[in-house]
Parts: C-alpha cells; sequence; structure tokens
C-alpha cells in the first residue's frame, strides 16, 4: 500500500522532507510580509528576506491612524455580522434540505450553486447603481447584504453536509414524545449541530474576511472600507516615501485571525472543507 | 463557494414522492415549514443576485455613463458590438483563459501531490494540514502584496533572479508571477478536495493491485484515479470557474498594465474607473455567459457531477 | 516614554469608539456621533509633505469659525480621481475642497460635481493668475476652480557629468551614448510607465515636435506627422539603452530616486520640480551639483505639457460658503509661496515668481531658517519661461479615457512601431471620445 517504499526510517526521513518542503512552501509569503513589516523605513530597499534592524514603528504608524484602525473596525463588525446572519439563514435552510420534503428543494439547491459559481464582478455594476438610489452605497448593510448573499450557498452546503451526519432518530423519538417539527427543530437537533455550525461560521468568516472586490466597489469613504481594500489606498507618510511598511503590518495584523483559526480549529476547518465535497 | 453537496439524494428517498395523491396533516406541515425555513435564504439570495442580474441586462441595453447623465438612452445590442468587436475585450479574454487554465492544471498536479502527502505521510500529518490551511484562509490581497513586494524591482529578495529587468513590467513575466500567487492560495484547497476522495479509495483495492504486482503508478493510474474521479472533476470544475474571476491578484500586482488585465479587472476598469454603466454592464453579462458555457461543458462534456446537474433528482 | 505611550493609546481606543460609533450609525452624512463643535471642511488632496502647515495656517485665520481638516489621497494620480469620482458619484456630502488635476475639472464639472465660482470668490480666484493654468480651471467659460500649483517638467542634470545642458533629444541621445562609452553615468531618465506619465511625456513630444494629437477644440483625432515623429522618437529612446532598465515602471517617484541614489548610473532626469526640494536630504552631494534647463525639444527648447492641482468645490458640499472661502486661503499667493519654498511645486500667481521676501518677512532672509523663492527656488526664471511656452493637455470631459487609451497603446515604448501604433493610436481616441468604445 505504500507509495513510497523503503525501509521505516527511510520512509520518515523522506516524509520530513516532504514535510518541510510542504510547510516552507506555506509560510515563506507569510514570513516574507512579516520581516517586511518590521524593517525600518530606510531598509525596506534592501531587498534582503530578513530584517537587518528591527522596528515596531509600522504597528505604531497604523494604529495611529484612523485610516486603519476604523479600517479593522470595520471588517470586524461586517465580517461578524455578515456571518451572523448567513449561518442562521444557511442553518435553516440547510435543515430543511437535510431533512424536510418540499416542494421547491431542487431549485434552491441549483439556485444556490448557481450562486456560488457566479462571477462577482457581474453584480458589482448592477450592485453599485441600485445602492447608490437606495442610499446604502458605502454603507455596512451595502457590504453586509452581498457577503450574506455568496456566502449562504456555502453555509448550506457544509451545514447540509453535516446535517446529515446527525442521528435524526432522536429527532423521530422526541417527535414520538409528542414534539412539532418546530420543537424537535430546536431541542434535540440544534445542539447535536452546533459543532458543525461552528465550523460553518468559520469558514464563512474567512469567506467575508477574504473579499476585496465588493469592497473596494462599493466602499468609497473610512465609513465602510475594510482592511482588504484599505490596504490599496495606504498612502506613504510623505509623497516620497513608499507605504510598504505600513501596508505590510496591516496585512499582518488580519493575517492574525486566520492563523489563530488555523490553529485552533485545523480537524474542524478540513472536516468543513471536505465533508461536503464529496459523498456518494 | 468552496462546497458541493454532493447531492441530496440520501434526504429525499424517491419513494416520498410516490405518496403524492394524499398529503396527511403531518406532510402538510413538514411542506410548510421547509418552505419557511428556505424563505428567508432564498429571498437574500434572490434579491441580490437574481435582481441585480436583470438590472445588468437592462443596463447593458443603454448608452449610460455616468460623466454624461443626459444622453442616456436605450441602444439595443450596441453595447454588445462594441464590446465584443474591440480587440481590448479580447485580450483581457485570452488572458483571462490562459490564466485560468495554466494555474488549473498546475494546481491539479500540485494538489494532488499534497493530498498523496496529507493522506499518507508517515510524520507531522497535523502540522502539514495546518500550515496547508494558511494559503487557504489568508486574505488574497495580502498574499498578493507578500508577492508584489517579492517581485518589485525596488523592494524584492526575488526581484533579481531572472536577470536585471524588473519581471513586474513586463507582460510574461507578469503572468507567471500572477499565476504563481494564483496557484500558491489555492492549492491547498484543491488538495483538500482531493483529500476527500481520495479517502473514499478502499485499501483493500490498493493491497490487491500491489499483490498483482502493479507499481505504484499504475496503482496511481488504474485505481487511485478512476475512484476519484468524481472528486476530481468537481475540484476542476470549482477551480476553473473560480480562477476564471480572477480580480484580486491582478489588481494588486499589475494593476493590468502591460496586457495582464482580466476580462473581471476590465469590468471594473470601465465601471468604477471610467463611469460607462452600459459597457461595465454588458461585460458583466459576457462573463456570465462565460461562466455558464464553462459550467455547461464541465457537466455535459466531462459528466462533472455537479450536484445543480439534477433538477429532477434523479441522482 | 511612558506617558506619551498610555497616551497614544488612549488616542488609539478614543478613535477606534469613534469610528465604530459612525460606522454603526452607518452613514456617510450622519454626524451625530462625537460631535464635534465646529464645522469641518474637508480638504480631498493629494499627499504633499507641507500641506499640512498651510491648513494649519488657514485654520488660524479662520479663527474657530471652521476647521480644515487635510484627507489625503492615495498618491498615485488615478488613485486620486478613482476615489473622489466613486465618491461623488455616490452623492457623498462629506467631500468640500477637492484637489482636481488640471486635467479633470471638465469632467468633474459636466458631470455637475462642482460648483461654479462667482462673484467675488471669482475674482478673487482669478486675480493674478498665469493664463495658462487659468484655462485648466475653465470649462465652458465658467471657472469651476482655483489654481493651487501649476508644473512644468524640467531637464535635471549633475554638472559634474555634463556641464552643458542638452538643448534637443538628438543632442541629449547623443551625449549620453558618449558618457556611456566613456564609461561616465549616462542613463536619461523619464516617466514611461503604463500611466499618465507616459502621456505627460508623449505629449510634451508631440508639442515639441509642432504635431497635434487633437483637433484644437479637443472634438476630434488629429495625429499628424508631428505626433508620429513623436511616437519615432520615444521608440528610439526607449530601445536605445540609454534608459533605465526599469523605464516601463518609471513613474515620478522611480525617476527621481534613480536620479538620487547614491550610486546613481544616470545623467539627465527629466521630471517636476518637487525633485529639488527632495534631492536636498536624499543625496545633498549630488544636490550641490544639481543644475536645470528647460526640457529639451526637436529643434530647440521643448514645449512642455503643463500639470499641477486646481482646488474646486464639491456642488454636494453642506458648507459652500466656508469652503470656497478655504480654498482661497489654501492657495492664496502666501501660501503658494510657502508650498514652491517647501514642497517645491511652482505657484500660478505671477507675482509670486519676483517676490523677493523671505518666508517670514519680519525676519532676515537666510537661506537654511528663513529661505526666499530666491534662496529655495532658484529654478524660477525657467520654470517661468517653460509656462510661457508650454503645452496644455487637451480640455475634454472624455480626458480620463483618451489617457488610459494612450498610455495603453504606447506600453512599452520599445515596442512602438510609429506607423501602425499612431492608427491604432487613431482609432482608439476617436472611440474614447464619444465614449462609446472599451477601456483597457
Amino acid at each position: 500500500m505504500a507509495v513510497i517504499g523503503g525501509s521505516t526510517t527511510g520512509r520518515k526521513v523522506r516524509w520530513t522532507i516532504v514535510d518541510i518542503a510542504i510547510v516552507a512552501y506555506a509560510l515563506i509569503p507569510v514570513l516574507w510580509t512579516l520581516s517586511l513589516s518590521f524593517k525600518t523605513a530606510e531598509s525596506q530597499t534592501d531587498k534582503k528576506f530578513f530584517p537587518s534592524e528591527w522596528t515596531f514603528q509600522n504597528y505604531r504608524d497604523i494604529f495611529s491612524t484612523n485610516e486603519f484602525v476604523r479600517a479593522l473596525v470595520n471588517s470586524i463588525g461586517i465580517a461578524l455580522i455578515a456571518t451572523l446572519i448567513a449561518v442562521v439563514l444557511g442553518t435553516m435552510a440547510a435543515y430543511a434540505i437535510a431533512r424536510l420534503d418540499f416542494p421547491g428543494k431542487q431549485v434552491l439547491v441549483g439556485v444556490s450553486l448557481l450562486i456560488a459559481m457566479f462571477p462577482q464582478v457581474s453584480l458589482v455594476s448592477p450592485l453599485f447603481e441600485m445602492e447608490r438610489q437606495l442610499g446604502i452605497f458605502d454603507t455596512w448593510p451595502g457590504l453586509i447584504l452581498p457577503y450574506i448573499t455568496f456566502a449562504l450557498p456555502l453555509a448550506i452546503y457544509t451545514l447540509s453536509a453535516f446535517f446529515r451526519e446527525i442521528p435524526w432518530e432522536l429527532e423521530k423519538a422526541a417527535k414520538m414524545d409528542g414534539a412539532t417539527p418546530a420543537q424537535a427543530f430546536r431541542r434535540v437537533i440544534a445542539p447535536l449541530a452546533a459543532p458543525g455550525v461552528f465550523t460553518t461560521a468559520i469558514l464563512v468568516f474567512i469567506f467575508c474576511w477574504n473579499d476585496f472586490l465588493f469592497a473596494i466597489s462599493l466602499t468609497s469613504t473610512e465609513a465602510s472600507r475594510t482592511v482588504p481594500a484599505a490596504l490599496s489606498f495606504f498612502t506613504g507618510a510623505s509623497q516620497f516615501e513608499a507605504p510598504t511598511g505600513t501596508i505590510s503590518a496591516a496585512a499582518v495584523v488580519i493575517t492574525i485571525p486566520i492563523i489563530v483559526f488555523v490553529l485552533f480549529f485545523q480537524r474542524r476547518i478540513v472536516a468543513g472543507l471536505t465533508s461536503g465535497a464529496v459523498k456518494g | 463557494m468552496s462546497q458541493t453537496l454532493e447531492s441530496e439524494a440520501p434526504a429525499t428517498p424517491p419513494p416520498a414522492k410516490k405518496g403524492k395523491p394524499a398529503l396527511s396533516e403531518g406532510k402538510k406541515a413538514e411542506r410548510r415549514l421547509g418552505l419557511l425555513l428556505c424563505a428567508p435564504a432564498a429571498i437574500v439570495m434572490l434579491a441580490v443576485t437574481g435582481w441585480p442580474i436583470i438590472y445588468s441586462v437592462w443596463l447593458s441595453l443603454q448608452r449610460y455613463d455616468l460623466r454624461f447623465p443626459d444622453q442616456r438612452e436605450f441602444v439595443g445590442l450596441d453595447n454588445y458590438i462594441a464590446v465584443l468587436t474591440d480587440g481590448y475585450w479580447w485580450t483581457a479574454f485570452g488572458i483571462t483563459t490562459l490564466i485560468t487554465a495554466v494555474s488549473v492544471v498546475i494546481e491539479l498536479v500540485l494538489g494532488m501531490l499534497l493530498a498523496l502527502a496529507m493522506h499518507r505521510t508517515l510524520v507531522g500529518r497535523g502540522l502539514i494540514r495546518t500550515v496547508s490551511l494558511i494559503p487557504y484562509g489568508i486574505v488574497t490581497v495580502v498574499a498578493a502584496f507578500s508577492w508584489f513586494y517579492a517581485w518589485n524591482a525596488d523592494t524584492g529578495y526575488l526581484a533579481d533572479l531572472f536577470g536585471a529587468e524588473a519581471p513586474l513590467t513586463q507582460q510574461i513575466p507578469s503572468l507567471l508571477i500572477i499565476i504563481l500567487a494564483e496557484v500558491w492560495k489555492t492549492t491547498p484547497f484543491m488538495a483538500l478536495l482531493l483529500m476527500a476522495g481520495l479517502a473514499l479509495v478502499p485499501d483493500d483495492l490498493l493491497k490487491a493491485a500491489s499483490m498483482d504486482g502493479a507499481t505504484a503508478w499504475q496503482r496511481f493510474t488504474k485505481v487511485i484515479v478512476p475512484v476519484m474521479k468524481p472528486a476530481i472533476l468537481v475540484a476542476l470544475l470549482f477551480r476553473t470557474l473560480d480562477a476564471f474571476r480572477i480580480f484580486d491578484n491582478i489588481f494588486v500586482l499589475t494593476k493590468g498594465a502591460n496586457d495582464t488585465s482580466s476580462v473581471s479587472m476590465q469590468t471594473y476598469n470601465n465601471l468604477i474607473r471610467g463611469l460607462n454603466l452600459g459597457i461595465g454592464s454588458t461585460m458583466s453579462v459576457l462573463i456570465f455567459i462565460a461562466v455558464a458555457i464553462i459550467a455547461f461543458v464541465f457537466v455535459k462534456l466531462f459528466g462533472a457531477a455537479a450536484p445543480g446537474n439534477d433538477p429532477g433528482g434523479k441522482r | 516614554m511612558g506617558s506619551t505611550r498610555t497616551g497614544g493609546r488612549g488616542v488609539v481606543r478614543w478613535r477606534a469608539l469613534a469610528a465604530t460609533c459612525a460606522a454603526l450609525v452607518a452613514s456617510p452624512a450622519v454626524a451625530a456621533c462625537g460631535s464635534d463643535s465646529g464645522m469641518q471642511i474637508n480638504v480631498y488632496y493629494a499627499p504633499e509633505q507641507n500641506f499640512q502647515t498651510v491648513i494649519d495656517a488657514c485654520n488660524e485665520r479662520a479663527n474657530g469659525r471652521y476647521e480644515i481638516v487635510y484627507r489625503k489621497l492615495p498618491r498615485d494620480a488615478d488613485g486620486q480621481r478613482e476615489q473622489m469620482v466613486r465618491r461623488l458619484a455616490a452623492g457623498d456630502t462629506d467631500l468640500d475642497i477637492l484637489g482636481l488635476d488640471v486635467t479633470w475639472v471638465p469632467e468633474f464639472a459636466e458631470a455637475e460635481w462642482l460648483a461654479e465660482w462667482t462673484g467675488e470668490n471669482k475674482s478673487d480666484a482669478e486675480a493674478g493668475v498665469l493664463e495658462g493654468p487659468l484655462e485648466t480651471a475653465r470649462w465652458n467659460d465658467r471657472l469651476y476652480a482655483a489654481t493651487k500649483n501649476t508644473n512644468v517638467q524640467l531637464l535635471w542634470y549633475d554638472e559634474r557629468v555634463t556641464p552643458e545642458p542638452p538643448e534637443t533629444w538628438r543632442e541629449m541621445i547623443d551625449m549620453a551614448r558618449q558618457l556611456k562609452a566613456d564609461g561616465e553615468p549616462y542613463e536619461i531618465l523619464f516617466t514611461a510607465a503604463q500611466y499618465e506619465g507616459l502621456v505627460v511625456t508623449y505629449n510634451t513630444l508631440v508639442a515639441s515636435a509642432g504635431g497635434l494629437i487633437l483637433s484644437e477644440d479637443g472634438k476630434s483625432v488629429v495625429m499628424d506627422e508631428g505626433a508620429i515623429e513623436a511616437l519615432e522618437l520615444l521608440k528610439e529612446v526607449a530601445s536605445s539603452g540609454l534608459t533605465d532598465p526599469s523605464l516601463t515602471n518609471a513613474q515620478e517617484q522611480q525617476v527621481q530616486q534613480a536620479f538620487e541614489a547614491p550610486d546613481s548610473n544616470s545623467a539627465f532626469e527629466l521630471n517636476w520640480p518637487y525633485v529639488y526640494s527632495a534631492i536636498q536630504t536624499a543625496n545633498p552631494e549630488r544636490a550641490a551639483h544639481l543644475k536645470w534647463a528647460r526640457y529639451p525639444g526637436i529643434d530647440g527648447p521643448g514645449k512642455v505639457t503643463v500639470g499641477g492641482y486646481n482646488l474646486a468645490v464639491s456642488a454636494y458640499s453642506q458648507h459652500k460658503p466656508e469652503a470656497f472661502e478655504a480654498a482661497l486661503c489654501l492657495r492664496s499667493p502666501d501660501q503658494q509661496k510657502f508650498s514652491a519654498i517647501k514642497d517645491g511645486v511652482p505657484p500660478t500667481i505671477e507675482s509670486v515668481y519676483t517676490d523677493d521676501r523671505p518666508l517670514d518677512p519680519s525676519k532676515p532672509e537666510d537661506a537654511a531658517e528663513n529661505p526666499s523663492m530666491a534662496t529655495a527656488y532658484p529654478m524660477r526664471e525657467t520654470i517661468l519661461e517653460s509656462l510661457q511656452d508650454a503645452a496644455v493637455r487637451p480640455l475634454t470631459v472624455v480626458y480620463q479615457n483618451l489617457s488610459t487609451i494612450t498610455s495603453k497603446v504606447l506600453s512599452p515604448p520599445q515596442d512602438i512601431d510609429p506607423r501602425s501604433t499612431a492608427d491604432e493610436l487613431r482609432d482608439g481616441l476617436q472611440k474614447a471620445l464619444e465614449s462609446k468604445g472599451v477601456l483597457p
């Protein structure tokens, strides 16, 4: 069964080398950004991978400007609200899809799949125009709405995959005890589904946290611009100075939540990403 | 976008459909509840995508430039003719197709290797799974900036790798860097999807093949790949559609200069920079059509088990 | 250190709170949160090192009636325009004063985003302004902006490398070739990345060759022999091996830094006058030998493209009278003099060029402490001369389209094929004029 033959120690050594290569692959760009964020303004252009002089100045700079702090608040707030709403709506829909028989189910699945594949840029023009008319251009709701929409398919798929793993006999038992389907959902299934919901929430949050196209097209000021969009508007301390250090520092800051998720919830994220993918 | 609901078949066993004539009270309640639970999600999705798509088609039939508000008028298919006869559009289309094809192929190969490693490694399985999630999770723009500064002639540790010429100012090197950034970010996702397929390959089968004297390569092509075929096709479909929309990486790395613009980038330029809603919407519609064609080709020609292809619930 | 730190953190927390508060209300117009006592006049302007000092001075003049706040735009012109345009398209009332590149006034005015200057404001804004720059603030015979600064590129050279500057491109190319052969610094630096700077370079070449890209009224495409000659020259220079290897990445800043670098390989820099003040700190040694001359042309000195910034008042501003007043202060003769001396940007008011009083007239002139135009802006005569013989970029609503197409078609300059590139440009510009074509 071994794909790579040889003695056990030999194989372990070879696997270790493979592992190191994978770790290097995944981490080098991250370390490079980290390194840039600690370089002094003078050494930004020395083209060395590691900083020769270390400084926290870039972090001090970004946290002393409204530009970044506010974008960070926007990013966190918008991603959290969108995640919350998407997960709630997604849970309801996924439960129905996984458990109930009702007309239009196939259509719903089909539509959400379409949306998942949808070229988002196609929506930018109409949304830009519509949001301008509705007055929600450059507001939190103006971003939260599209985020929910594009997160919903993800939430529905992941959740319905999880829901199918749940021992539904318990629900039947509850129903036999006289509970309505709604009660059965609330009292019995919801607690069992919590881990799946949590995993989905992480995936959805990452998705919202990541968005750039909507963030840059549907915002115009600090009122709602999120960090990914704000990054590309950073200006240097003067017109003679490139904002390399501050952009990198801000990039590191918004990577922290991702690293935390990955470190603490690796198993869940892997399960979430693979569960819905290939069943049956 | 990263999930596929392979099929909801287990949840809708065919027998349920047979009992159509007489719906029990319970069945009716179930239907009501089902509709009720799905309604909010369906409404949001339709409101934010359905209506804009229709609106987009409507805008694409008009001359509508925000800088000339008085000249707004219905022009039929003029915008489509303007775009489809334009060299810039086809250049961007070609570039997008090229980036998509090359990066998806590389991702498939690397992703398969990574999946095999994650599935089979004897050491540090948790470690490599954890680190490979970093590219998946990291904000695309952040990764793009990392690559930008790595290759930028002023700051980059990689800038002088291939001689003194600034790589991000020429078409071919720029495209290679864009593909590199794209591949780096999405290979782990591809690998995870493939790993799920790999888990379905029965060990007994591999053992049997091994005893029959099959080499590792034969086992891979004759046993593993056929079993994994559905997973591979789904992964390819998702990544192809995703890659076709490429925007973030190009925006940061080249802004589309030196013929590196993708269709999404060009739409953005016409819409947001040029404020030409008519032309911008036309491009949006065309991209939508292109994506639909890609999906159709995958489903019909390759038989990708896309979850959307079973409206009748046959699967 | 400890105490300042806490202070700093407090500020951050307060700001975060204010941001949350404002963001939760989620409307750009709402001012209820953290309500400031006074009125704010927001100035959206490109990053300019000492512009904050100008604002501070005007705030002092306002005497508490309003507070001018500097909202820094991105560094690149495209980014600046994009950000303002998007906000204006959404009817954002937060913008009061807009820092517009000289090419944007027609577009912004036509889209009805600018408040017209009338009455006393108008006469104040026009008083003593050079005709060329003033032209860029007008559209359809109305005044839509007050000129803040003008700009012309000059030829900068190192007197140790070339004691006498070249007068034409031909001379400059020959000199560079000779220098290269002699192992001296030789590179010719100019803006040629795919952006507006390439258009500026090309426009200067065309004007110097006596050619035209558009007709005088800006309504049709001409692309005559002069325009083609300019293409030939651009191609020749770009593929001569006499430029920086990263020519196609060269924006103003790259050009400036390449000339300033301690190990610089360059002999000639074609750039805006701000480089004069920038090099003083970046490379004092070379600064001591820095000389300037008029931009080289074809048969004599070149006809340079006029740049610069105008200040306009947004049509959506809630505080128009104050915004007009503040804008007038920000570009008053004294402030223009200050900006010229401190940031190197050329004034638009003619009298400033001959103003020989130091920054603080009450104290004696001192090159370091209390400079005057004479000590800190010695190239003023050359600038005035260039301005009197300058080329204005076509005033048209679709300037942005023209610029995008032009820089696209000309990139990369070494691949230009004069005849076919001219055809491509002619075709692209015609479509762009009608705003019917596709932007690349």
